[in-house]
């Protein structure tokens, strides 16, 4: 029994080791788009920040609070750019993405007890400049003005305890849980290369039955004894296998070279990982048993990456998107998978938090490989009218339908 | 020989009409791509960030304290718990993305002028959330330090204009420039539905040259004596004419519908739209001028386009990327599109500046239409 379909598997191998493409993309392709977006995440935080600042004041204590901001690693401070007109134009054109403009009278402000606007700018046509521009002004001028009270409370001959018992009567303590420095990388990086999974998994298992049809060898399969599941399971295998291989390799890659925080159950991780490549990999193959041709199928599967990855609530908050939408992308594995897989390599999630999702993918699973596995044994006529491709024979030509059913009609009679 | 063009030209136009699959992929792909994006950002900003306090005083002291948090920008208190355990297993599930304990005693250190600590607790697994939810607890705990400072030091028998006068008072006013609302719509859906766009260009444009050779009628074309150059070319007319129809109705949807803010000229965007088209149509047809079949045609083509809108610094910049491959990513065309795309519709930076752009993808269309040439001449020879 186990011959038939490893002969099946066997055959199939063949095929990917032959065809180099092929080859490429269920073997190079995933290593290659880790170490890509790797690099492009590699620093994960954003530093340096291109700063103007406008010293209106050029005080002693307006210097102080450039000072300040000269000191923050966030922040680089732009030569030159001293002016309003300056920052102005250096907004437009990139060469800064934040400003500080000090007012005329800010130390005389803040020695007669009265406020001092300070007016902070960034450039929010990139969100990323522009949230974490914010973020680390906010940072800078506290610190500042932590600064300025204790220097003023040491003047006025307060110990450096009595100060402390001062300023931090109350301590508000700010902490960060599960991504302690804000990586963009920790945030983004895995949802991107579970996508890379999907999209690499159903691109080589979606070929497996359209390259068959495209060589008439299918119907050899159609025409045997073996039965449909023994040829879906030897057709699927050596998919599932590399699949659940890439995804292994780049969680190490991810942990090991690009330092994601990868933390959790390595079982549940490893469940949830055989879960959701196995139902790409039923889903591919079914696409490939119903797709008339190998490029019909590439250019559907091609364009999934992003809707999925911004349906999932991976990026954007799912409490932020239409219930709808939430709804709809319930249907989908990735959905899941990307958000399941975040509570555990982030949050160290347990089994009793994964539990929904492990159910959701494992039905997912099963009803893919039922489909799989129970495709009809028959030969879909031979659509004429439909695009060749692979030097086929030809484009397709205008046809008239209502002749195509008088003919059919005709030989039927006959 | 413009007849002949014309002929050729209407001979694509009823392939690419009568290939099912393309025709999908065309009309549809982009269409689907800006209603579903504008559909998920259609909250547009991060407001409200769902914030739980854990109140373990019940004091006046720390209704205070619930209070300036439930007052402060961008916070919503949705649920006051009753242990550190709830707070930990809401976070957890991603119920709440800012939690505040504020421990025992809370009322009586504050009025004997104790230490005593609140903690405020950051989901910062999303970093989105995490950066706003930050900037909202930072001035809340600014506010909040200088005036209990202010209090401890009035206790401690200072003057009160003296004791004002030991915390600088810095009202710091935020302008986020070129998107005042900090909408992240504004931001994201017309440049994803923009990558959909290209991504489905890259696929059609794919099959310029592979449709033609790849095909036994390659050999009746041959045949007949036409000129591969007028072949190519009017077939690359067709191509192009498509693809900008395509990204003119996203750009009707967004500006006209959706109202998404624009500040260049539209006709200035839709010319640096149709060099890019250009470009992209010349990546599509060096693929299909090296590939040997449509199918790695189109592999080839979307290996470029399905990384290139990470690559292009559109989200993540490109200043953050490490040192080496920030001159990499400018080698695709679709870095130049989406930054100067970025620059045209929130900036306006003058003509002056965004020249180097429109040069650059002039430049790679004429490098890749050329080496498409000399490669498909050299397999046909």
């Amino acid at each position: 029994m186990m011959k038939q379909i490893w002969n099946i598997t066997h055959y199939e191998l063949l095929h990917v080791f032959k065809d180099p493409i092929l080859f490429i993309i269920v073997f190079i392709t995933p290593i290659f788009y880790a170490g890509l977006f790797g690099t492009v995440y590699f620093s994960s935080i954003l530093s340096n920040i291109p700063l103007a600042v406008v010293d209106q004041d050029n005080s002693t204590l307006s210097r102080d609070l450039r000072l300040a901001f000269a000191n923050d690693h966030s922040f680089k401070i732009v030569p030159g750019a001293d002016s309003y007109e300056a920052m102005e134009t250096g907004m437009k054109d990139g060469t800064v993405r934040a400003g500080i403009v000090i007012p005329r009278d800010f130390e005389q402000s803040v020695k007669q007890g009265t406020s001092a606007q300070i007016l902070s700018v960034y450039d929010a046509s990139n969100l990323i400049w522009g949230f974490n521009s914010r973020k680390f002004i906010q940072e800078v001028i506290n610190n500042f003005a932590s600064h300025y009270t204790a220097e003023k409370l040491a003047g006025a001959g307060y110990t450096e305890h009595e100060i402390e018992n001062v300023m931090n009567s109350v301590e508000c303590n700010v902490t960060a849980w599960y991504n302690p420095n804000y990586s963009y990388a920790n945030y983004i990086f895995m949802g991107l290369m579970m996508l890379v999974v999907h999209q690499i998994g159903l691109l080589g298992v979606c070929l497996a039955v359209t390259r068959e049809k495209e060589r008439n060898s299918w119907l050899q399969y159609i025409a045997s004894s073996i039965p449909a599941w023994k040829i879906s399971l030897g057709k699927c295998l050596p998919y599932l296998i590399a699949n659940f291989f890439n995804y292994a390799l780049l969680l190490w890659v991810s942990s090991r070279l690009v330092h994601i925080k990868i933390e959790g159950n390595i079982l549940l991780m490893a469940c949830l990982g055989l879960l959701y490549v196995s139902t790409i990999t039923f889903a591919g193959y079914i696409v490939s048993i119903y797709s008339s041709n190998s490029l019909q199928a590439t250019r559907y599967l091609m364009l999934l990456s992003v809707p999925l990855l911004m349906l999932s609530g991976y990026s954007w908050p799912r409490g932020y998107i239409p219930d709808i939408l939430n709804s709809l992308a319930l249907l989908f594995p990735s959905s899941w998978m990307l958000i399941g897989f975040r509570m555990v390599s982030i949050k160290n999630a347990s089994w009793e938090l994964l539990w929904p999702t492990l159910i959701a993918l494992a039905l997912m699973a099963v009803l893919t490989l039922y489909l799989a596995l129970n495709f009809r044994k028959e030969r879909k006529p031979e659509n004429k009218h439909s695009l060749m491709v692979n030097s086929g024979l030809s484009y397709p030509r205008k046809i008239n339908m209502l002749g195509a059913l008088r003919q059919q009609l005709r030989a039927s009679r006959f | 020989m413009f007849k002949t063009n014309l002929m050729i030209m209407r001979r694509e136009l009823g392939y690419m009409w009568r290939d099912r699959g393309l025709r999908n992929i065309l009309l549809l792909g982009p269409l689907l791509g800006i209603l579903l994006f504008a559909a998920i950002y259609s909250a547009q900003t991060i407001t409200n960030i769902p914030t739980a306090i854990v109140d373990l005083d019940r004091s006046a002291s720390s209704r205070d304290m619930a209070g300036k948090m439930e007052n402060a920008p961008n916070l919503k208190v949705v649920s006051y718990l009753q242990s550190y355990e709830e707070l930990e297993e809401s976070i957890q599930q991603g119920i709440i993305v800012v939690g505040v304990l504020i421990p025992e005693n809370f009322g009586r250190d504050v009025a004997l002028h104790r230490h005593t600590r609140v903690l405020l607790i950051i989901d910062a697994s999303n970093t989105i959330f995490a950066t706003n939810a930050s900037t909202a607890v930072l001035g809340v705990t600014r506010t909040l330090s200088a005036e209990i400072g202010v209090r401890t030091l009035l206790a401690q028998g200072m003057d009160p204009i003296k004791a004002k006068n030991m915390y600088v008072s810095l009202d710091l006013k935020e302008e986020g420039w070129f998107n005042p609302t900090l909408n992240y719509a504004y931001f994201l859906v017309l440049a994803l539905a923009l990558n959909i766009w290209q991504q489905c260009c890259s696929i059609a444009a794919s099959i310029n040259i592979i449709g033609e050779t790849g095909v036994k009628s390659w050999l009746q074309i041959k045949a007949a004596g036409f000129s591969k150059i007028q072949l190519f070319v009017s077939k690359s007319i067709i191509h192009i004419t498509v693809f900008m129809v395509m990204a003119l109705l996203i750009y009707f949807i967004a500006f006209g519908i959706f109202k998404i803010p624009l500040a260049c000229k539209l006709s200035t965007l839709l010319l640096f739209t149709l060099v890019f088209t250009v470009a992209l149509h010349s990546i599509g047809t060096l693929m299909s001028s090296i590939a040997g079949n449509a199918v790695d045609s189109t592999r080839f083509s979307m290996m470029v386009a399905l990384p290139s809108f990470v690559l292009s610094g559109y989200t993540w910049p490109i200043e953050a990327m490490p040192g080496f491959l920030q001159p990499v990513v400018w080698v695709i065309p679709q870095t130049w599109f989406f930054q100067g795309f970025n620059y045209l519709s929130f900036k306006n930076p003058g003509w002056q500046f965004m020249a180097s752009y429109f040069w650059a993808l002039i430049a790679f269309a004429l490098i890749c239409y050329s080496l498409a040439t000399v490669i498909t001449a050299w397999k046909e020879r």
